[in-house]
């Protein structure tokens, strides 16, 4: 579906990713992994056609059977004086949806967003909003979803709302998931194999049972993937 | 203050620009820093210098001392006309035909004839002052002239002598003499017994002496002579009131570039804040297209407001707008050029205060640029859509045909392209930094 080959994105000063490799096929469900600053954003806007890469290369599908991405960026990218309706009828107008707002009645009860359909943005808490930003992600029906630290901003029951959403998309849809997170556990539950970025490299590519396995720990559990996941940090090589 | 202090920049700033919009409003609007051009026209070629009595004054150097004022151009009289209705003088100083013989003879007075440009009316009534102040002090300097020779001639009448003012001469007895003569007469006449006689010449001997007593005020009366030279000053018959016109332009080019740019700037600046503009860029927009559609906002919203505020002007002031079918055009040329410039502002600043304070700390003094006269100026305010902008809507207000604004309406069409065209290429460098 979306194939990644030595993706390198210089800054000015800054190599923010670095001889990075990347595949992600249909039906798939993987997370990009790390701590802050170690790139998973910027690969994610590589991906998702936001940035562009300084080096390496992204080909999302065949040239003539593109694939179509929905975006889900780490803050919500909305228009926040725009109702959530007219929010995502612009969206799916410039998607060239055909009959757009049936479109939109469909996702705006498919998010549960059907009773704040007619508010602006600016008056939505926090979880609300980023299902907003999920539903214009879902806009013109994607086969893959990239979405940056989707539940970084939300508290314990939105986080569970918004997880049984995507799991309904990925099974009812058959969606492709890559999901950006600093969580171990969530990638564990979330993805079936992830992918470790650390200052810009790629220093791990699999299961976290094969994390485990290669930094084992007392037991399987959570604790023990997060404390294989800090050794294998500070394993990696200090030099971007 | 603890915060500025340890901002000196800052503090720089905030100190220097309302200083320096406080210039260049005062620049614009008095047009200090350069002396003004005119041209002269001289019709009188007979005579280089005026006699005046014993003294001979040259018309050059009244000339030399106006060109400590202004720029003088010596002109043809058509050439003048052209030059004024360029805009590459801002007055025509004429000097009749028969003005030194006038001004020799002391019997007519002199007018010098001075047309004032309608295109900068500010500019011309400066020249207006600056020249009655030259003809003020060279009538000072031929008025001391005349009231020493009027003094002389009045001494001449009380003592006799030759005199030559205004080009004649002639021999004068005196009152004095003539007074002795009459009363020798008067003697005579008695000491014969003609005492009838020597009663009319008692009469003329009172005459005398009340002529030589009021002669002694002559000095007060001749200094009542204070003008030898009238100026005559006259706008170009063209145009249509043209401080008006320029105040009105003026307002109209500062409102309409305001809400051009801030609106431009603030909207892809908030585009960027709320992250809608990277989800807009990845695949959904193009950054021409972006670009393309914050400028044909921003025309359109100053289409809008300048036809409301012309037709304000239109009804509640005593300027004629008129030609209404060749503003809307101007207008959205206008509105797109101060978009294209905001979009490059908006699209270098992160934030969308940033972007605001940024566009209106840029727009406000290239506005008051653009409305200096003046080559260094001029070129300054060619160089932003705002110079061309105001040349466009003063034309349109005051000169009598449009003729003249296409090249400032081509110049504003090529500044809306490149200006389009960089704020594309800096969108697609910045917003994704």
């Amino acid at each position: 579906m979306v194939e990644a080959r030595g993706l390198v994105r210089r800054y000015r000063h800054v190599t923010a990713l670095q001889d990075v490799d990347f595949r992600l096929a249909a039906g798939d469900a993987v997370a990009l992994v790390g701590p802050n600053g170690a790139g998973k954003t910027t690969l994610m806007e590589l991906l998702a056609g936001v940035d562009r890469q300084s080096a390496g290369s992204v080909k999302w599908g065949a040239p003539d059977a593109p694939v179509r991405v929905g975006w889900v960026p780490h803050s919500p990218a909305l228009y926040s004086r725009l109702t959530v309706r007219q929010n995502l009828l612009f969206f799916a107008r410039l998607e060239r949806v055909k009959d757009p707002r049936r479109e939109i009645e469909r996702l705006l009860d498919r998010a549960d967003l059907s009773e704040v359909a007619d508010r602006p943005v600016a008056a939505l808490s926090t979880g609300t909003r980023q299902r907003v930003n999920l539903a214009i992600a879902l806009v013109g029906r994607p086969s893959a979803l990239l979405l940056d630290e989707p539940s970084a901003t939300l508290s314990p029951d939105q986080r569970l709302r918004l997880w049984q959403w995507l799991s309904d998309l990925r099974t009812e849809d058959g969606l492709a998931l890559l999901f950006a997170t600093q969580s171990v556990q969530e990638a564990e539950r979330h993805a079936d194999r992830m992918m470790v970025l650390v200052r810009g490299k790629s220093v791990f590519e699999g299961t976290v049972a094969q994390l485990l396995q290669a930094y084992p720990q007392g037991s399987s559990s959570g604790d023990a993937a997060e404390q294989a996941f800090m050794q294998l940090i500070e394993a990696a090589p200090s030099a971007a | 203050m603890r915060l500025l202090a340890r901002a000196p920049i800052l503090l720089l700033l905030l100190i220097g620009y309302p200083v320096l919009v406080a210039l260049l409003a005062a620049a614009a609007l008095q047009g200090q820093g350069r002396a003004p051009t005119i041209a002269l026209v001289n019709l009188d070629t007979a005579a280089q210098t005026v006699q005046v009595g014993d003294q001979r004054l040259s018309v050059d150097d009244y000339i030399n001392r106006l060109a400590k004022q202004v720029h003088v151009e010596r002109l043809g009289a058509d050439q003048a006309r052209q030059a004024l209705d360029a805009g590459r003088v801002e007055a025509v100083l004429t000097v009749p035909a028969g003005f030194i013989a006038d001004l020799q003879s002391g019997l007519v007075q002199p007018t010098l004839h001075l047309v004032t440009s309608r295109r900068s009316p500010i500019e011309g009534d400066a020249v207006a002052h600056q020249l009655q102040s030259a003809v003020y002090e060279f009538n000072q300097s031929l008025a001391q002239n005349y009231v020493s020779q009027i003094l002389r001639l009045a001494n001449l009448i009380v003592v006799g002598g030759q005199v030559g003012i205004f080009g004649r001469q002639g021999q004068v007895i005196g009152l004095t003499r003539t007074r002795r003569i009459v009363a020798q007469a008067h003697d005579q006449l008695l000491q014969r017994g003609q005492v009838r006689l020597a009663a009319d010449l008692a009469s003329v001997l009172s005459f005398i002496n009340a002529t030589q007593s009021n002669l002694g005020l002559a000095a007060p009366a001749a200094s009542a002579i204070a003008s030898p030279i009238r100026l005559d000053i006259v706008q170009a018959e063209h145009g249509r009131e043209p401080l008006s016109a320029f105040g009105v332009a003026a307002a109209l080019l500062a409102s309409l570039a305001l809400v051009g740019v801030l609106l431009s700037a603030g909207g892809i600046a908030a585009e960027r804040e709320e992250h809608t503009l990277a989800r807009l860029r990845r695949g959904l927009l193009a950054p021409p297209a972006i670009v393309l559609e914050k400028v044909l906002f921003s025309a359109l919203a100053c289409l809008a407001l300048g036809l409301v505020l012309l037709g304000a002007v239109d009804l509640l002031t005593g300027l004629e707008v008129g030609r209404w079918a060749a503003w809307v055009p101007v207008l959205v040329l206008a509105g797109a050029s101060f978009g294209a410039f905001g979009v490059i502002i908006g699209a270098i600043a992160r934030e969308t205060r940033t972007a605001l304070l940024a566009a209106l700390m840029l727009t406000l003094p290239l506005v008051f640029i653009g409305l200096i006269p003046g080559i260094a100026a001029s070129r300054v305010a060619q160089v932003v859509p705002f110079g061309p902008g105001f040349n466009v809507f003063q034309t349109l207000l005051a000169d009598p045909t449009i003729g003249g604004i296409w090249p400032d309406v081509l110049s504003l069409g090529i500044l809306t392209a490149v200006f389009t065209g960089a704020a594309a290429v800096v969108l697609d460098r910045w917003s994704s930094a």
